[in-house]
């Protein structure tokens, strides 16, 4: 058992901060399902096709029509805890590709929004702060959610001879 | 009775169109189902690719056909969008606002650099015609007008162009041009709401 192994498996506040986390995240992917499914999908469509990475309309509507009920699963699935290591996991992953498409947007000055919240949010520093905070909370959450699993039980020691 | 007339009085500035809107800034049906409000500035770029690229979509399909009411909100954030503004609201006052307008997006990369506004403005003037907007440009009520779009849509809106689409008191916000296949769709689906 490593140090953080041990860290992360008996601090008992490690584990009221995972539920936080879990809880804290499970509701802002659902809240942005919510924001998206609550307008017309032609705006998130909007929203998407603005960054230029994905210019087929049919792709386009699949992604606008899709995301929002995968964020609201990932969300609910967040915050029931099932499966921790496997909900945190994408959360980290879809993070990091939100994160990687909003600094792009910026690199290339696009000056469009960021389609997080639904519509009208300007990509800036504040939203990248924003995604990147919750990105350091799906790591810790997916750091904690691995390093806590039981390690595998010793085998058991061959019986002596008499 | 009271507490009907106190709710119509407070609700009513919502419906009325905005008051510093020149006339030759609203375009097509004021009473269309749908309210676009677009925030422009003469000299970005990006309003430059609106009005040339989606613009005359729009008021094919839109505006023309009386599904559509845009207001033209014209800010002055950049080094001479000022001084285009103001011919822009001179040329309103004597009914040549699109002609100007359509002029100054059309040369927007040569005075930009310049600063020769005048030249993009009197290209499409009558000798008459430039005597008049040259005076209106100074008079004080347009450079008043200037000030209060730009500091209006600098409260309302973060960038230019942006465009408030409102129907039935609900707003949706658009900043660039957005897919115009995907905007007119949208357009579509509002107007059988």
């Amino acid at each position: 058992m490593t140090f953080l192994q041990s860290i992360f498996r008996q601090n008992t506040a490690w584990r009221w901060t995972s539920l936080v986390l879990r809880v804290l995240l499970g509701v802002v992917f659902a809240y942005s399902a919510y924001a998206k499914l609550s307008e017309p999908w032609r705006i998130f469509a909007m929203d998407i096709e603005a960054y230029k990475l994905v210019t087929n309309l049919f792709l386009v509507e699949l992604i606008a029509r899709g995301l929002p009920w995968f964020e609201l699963l990932l969300g609910l699935w967040l915050i029931s805890g099932f499966w921790l290591r496997g909900s945190a996991t994408i959360c980290a992953l879809l993070l990091t590709f939100f994160i990687g498409m909003m600094v792009w947007a910026q690199i290339n000055k696009l000056g469009i929004n960021c389609g997080c919240f639904g519509s009208g949010e300007k990509i800036s520093w504040l939203t990248q702060l924003r995604d990147g905070s919750l990105l350091v909370a799906a790591l810790v959450l997916a750091a904690w959610s691995h390093l806590s699993r039981r390690s595998p039980q010793p085998p058991p020691a061959a019986p002596t001879p008499a | 009775m009271k507490v009907f007339a106190l709710l119509l009085a407070a609700f009513l500035p919502a419906f009325a169109t905005n008051p510093a809107v020149a006339k030759g800034q609203g375009a097509g049906n004021p009473s269309a189902p749908i309210l676009i409000e677009l925030y422009s500035d003469f000299e970005c770029p990006a309003c430059r690719a609106f009005h040339v690229d989606m613009l005359p979509l729009l008021l094919r399909d839109f505006v023309n056909t009386g599904k559509v009411y845009l207001v033209d909100h014209d800010m002055s954030n950049h080094q001479h969008s000022a001084e285009a503004t103001g011919y822009a609201f001179a040329a309103a006052r004597i009914g040549k606002y699109s002609e100007v307008a359509n002029a100054l997006f059309q040369h927007q990369g040569e005075w930009s650099q310049n600063g020769k506004v005048w030249d993009a403005v009197a290209s499409v003037l009558s000798a008459a015609d430039q005597k008049k907007v040259a005076a209106l440009a100074k008079d004080p009520s347009i450079q008043a007008e200037i000030k209060t779009e730009t500091d209006d849509g600098r409260i309302k809106v973060a960038q230019t162009p942006t465009m408030i689409v409102i129907r039935s008191m609900r707003q949706y916000r658009f900043v660039g041009s957005p897919n115009y296949d995907l905007f007119s769709g949208f357009l579509n689906d509002l107007l059988k709401r």
